[in-house]
């Protein structure tokens, strides 16, 4: 059995047949898994400096010398590393007195930080399978950005509470901008907002458990919502992207509603983390540091605290920081255009399996294995839950893991 | 799904009853459920006049010849390989109570759904409850799916 | 018909999408699938666009040229969808208030009807962070 770290569902029931050295046949992978396991076998990079080929020693000797005369590096990426790696990372990053930032930092970092201190309580998705009758999709959609969500926790299996699952047991409420592909599984309870308009909702949504009227929302519908979520013995919500947003600097008002729903029954809240280990290197920084991302360790070397801002977000160390190492991440294609512009100007060193836009800006590229095919390690689940993996691919490549030692042994 | 109207249009429309039918349109029917073949309208197929209708009533009436007995059509294309509707049949349900019915991917071959290569495949049709003497209106594969890649003729 | 209509832009997460980003980003998949902006019908007449006519997206922070596509969705006039991509990243400012996230879900641009015939190709866009 195979794993997929295609996304932070980390499924474990993959049979996956090579042949010739290409992918034969798999069972169990839902598109985005497949398209995963696919490309490990194109667009594999190669050891480069300034665009030619090298050996794997000279790249890595140039990344240590690059990290080591730099007076600012950043270190960014590692939300598709084992948490061996990460931790290596974190090492490194102490060494060199670097700012270290993961992709949480403009993705569920701000609700990340809340779960993992307990301010917002949680939950694992087993439980949800086993327990939850009814979950909210805020600003997700997990058809489309976790395919296997609903079919292997949150909607049509049967768990031990839910033995009659989506039949009669399961209510599954979407809130979104638009008609999601989960929004049309779920039209009965399909909520669409305004963009920015969350905050409004969840003062609606308060407003309506008091018995108040709602300012926004259809009426009638507002009062099922209410009636719904009273009845509810066990509730979940999976906030996404489009709920993180909207809140941003409000989420103080969703803590608000979580608690006034725990005095109705247990409600609990599950990020809905995109890469598969980004809740790993956040429990791993905030174990180290008491902080999950945008550290730097700058004072380190005089025995200084770690110091943690918006200033060492990867957004704003872009244009501060002198150099940069981005591994297993392509910010040049997911960031904005100014951030990264700001990248590809560094000297850059790119540790990554595959081409990517930011592997073609880079100074040095260092290719590595494929976490879950090609490494295996220890990775946590979207929920908390930690599952190692071995795996299932031979390759003479180094892994993320071995990558940074040899160059922090360098440095 | 095409419908009679489209169909109908792709038709000579001359009523010539040489299919054994009234009307081009209870031939249009008949094409979507089944009972009719395209080669039984002779005019279509012998008269060159009709030859790009005939050519794109193959097209549209391609998906449902295909269809299995009971009705149910895959467009692998359209297929999100989520595995709702391997977790939502009551055949594979009852087929792997530990797996398929917990959310898990399926390990017999008694299963008639199962996520292969990324997408939805059907096996073992003449186990769904669609099909034979004693057959319901069962749609959970249907109404499970994001994507409408699944759906009954 | 308006030649420039003024709309926000969400980028939201499309499966096909996602899985085309994985393969490659430097194929015509990838590059269809990200170039373009999704479209209510009302906007659409406004510009008197019609599917697949190229259109150029613009705002303070950059410009780029993607395909039209109508909507499938309730009427959402004035609101746009594209996938996350360095097109729509042409977009985004990296000017950020105190949480530090950019404003990938509340985008403001302007759309007229482009000149070009072909959308932005991906070698234009690594050509622009030089």
């Amino acid at each position: 059995m195979a794993i997929c770290t295609g996304c932070s569902l980390l499924c474990e029931d993959i049979e996956a047949a090579l042949k010739d050295g290409a992918l034969s046949h798999v069972k169990n992978l839902c598109r985005k898994g497949h398209g995963h396991f696919q490309a490990a076998f194109t667009e594999r990079t190669l050891p480069m400096i300034d665009g030619q080929q090298v050996s794997l020693d000279r790249a890595i000797a140039k990344a240590a010398e690059i990290l080591r005369n730099a007076k600012s590096p950043l270190l960014y990426g590692w939300s598709n590393c084992t948490l061996e790696a990460q931790a290596t990372g974190i090492k490194l990053a102490e060494k060199l007195g670097a700012t270290i930032d993961d992709t949480s930092s403009f993705c569920q970092g701000i609700l990340m930080e809340r779960i993992l201190s307990g301010k917002i309580p949680s939950c694992t998705l087993d439980d949800v399978r086993n327990f939850a009758d009814t979950a909210i999709f805020w600003g997700s959609d997990p058809s489309s950005s976790h395919p296997r969500h609903l079919s292997r926790f949150s909607y049509y299996p049967r768990g031990e509470k839910r033995q009659k699952s989506y039949e009669e047991e399961r209510t599954c409420i979407v809130v979104d901008v638009r008609r999601s592909a989960t929004a049309r599984l779920c039209s009965n309870y399909y909520f669409r907002l305004e963009p920015g308009g969350d905050a409004q909702f969840l003062e609606a949504i308060l407003a309506v458990l008091e018995g108040k009227i709602p300012k926004v929302g259809d009426k009638k519908k507002m009062i099922e919502l209410s009636s719904l979520l009273k009845k509810t013995e066990w509730g979940v919500i999976f906030p996404g992207l489009g709920m993180v947003y909207s809140l941003k600097e409000k989420m103080e008002l969703f803590e608000k509603l979580v608690a006034k729903l725990n005095e109705i029954t247990a409600f609990k809240v599950v990020p809905m983390v995109g890469h598969y280990n980004m809740r790993g290197f956040n429990e791993l920084m905030r174990e180290k540091t008491g902080f999950i991302n945008r550290v730097s360790f700058k004072g380190n070397a005089q025995g200084g605290a770690p110091a943690h801002g918006p200033e060492h977000s990867v957004v704003a160390a872009a244009k501060t920081c002198d150099a940069a190492l981005v591994i297993g991440s392509d910010p040049l294609s997911s960031l904005p255009f100014g951030t990264a512009r700001a990248l590809a100007r560094l000297p850059l060193i790119a540790i990554d399996p595959r081409r990517s836009l930011t592997t073609d800006a880079a100074k040095v590229v260092i290719p590595s294995t494929l976490s879950g095919m090609e490494a295996g390690g220890t990775a946590v689940r979207m929920d908390g839950v930690k599952i190692k993996f071995e795996p299932i691919i031979d390759t003479k490549l180094l892994s993320d893991e071995q990558i940074l030692s040899r160059i922090m042994e360098a440095i | 799904m095409v419908g009679a109207m489209e169909i109908y249009m792709l038709l000579p429309k001359t009523n010539c009853r040489k299919c054994g039918l009234p009307t081009c349109m209870a031939f249009a029917v008949g094409l979507l459920g089944r009972e009719k073949k395209i080669d039984e309208c002779t005019p279509l197929i012998e008269e060159k006049k009709y030859e790009a209708k005939l050519k794109k009533l193959r097209e549209v009436m391609a998906p449902i010849e295909n269809a299995s007995e009971t009705g149910l059509i895959i467009h692998p294309e359209k297929c999100f390989g989520c595995g709702n509707c391997v977790v939502a049949c009551p055949v594979n349900v009852a087929a792997e109570p530990t797996r398929c019915a917990l959310g898990l991917g399926p390990q017999s071959e008694k299963v008639i759904l199962k996520v292969e290569d990324g997408v939805v495949v059907a096996n073992n049709l003449k186990e769904c409850r669609r099909f034979g003497p004693n057959k319901t209106l069962c749609n959970a594969c249907t109404v499970t799916c994001p994507s409408k890649a699944i759906e009954f003729v | 018909m308006a030649e420039v209509v003024a709309v926000t832009i969400v980028t939201v997460r499309d499966i096909f999408h996602d899985e085309a980003g994985r393969k490659s980003r430097f194929s015509e998949e990838y590059k269809n699938l990200s170039a373009q902006i999704i479209l209510d019908k009302q906007d659409m007449a406004r510009l008197g666009a019609k599917d697949r006519q190229k259109l150029l997206v613009k705002n303070d922070v950059g410009s780029v040229v993607v395909a039209a596509k109508t909507s499938e969705d309730d009427a959402h006039p004035g609101l746009a969808f594209m996938y996350n991509s360095p097109w729509s990243n042409q977009l985004v400012s990296d000017v950020v208030c105190e949480s530090s996230i950019p404003g990938f879900k509340s985008i403001k641009a302007t759309l007229s009807v482009a000149e070009q015939n072909d959308v932005t190709k991906i070698s234009e866009l690594q050509a622009r962070m030089q």
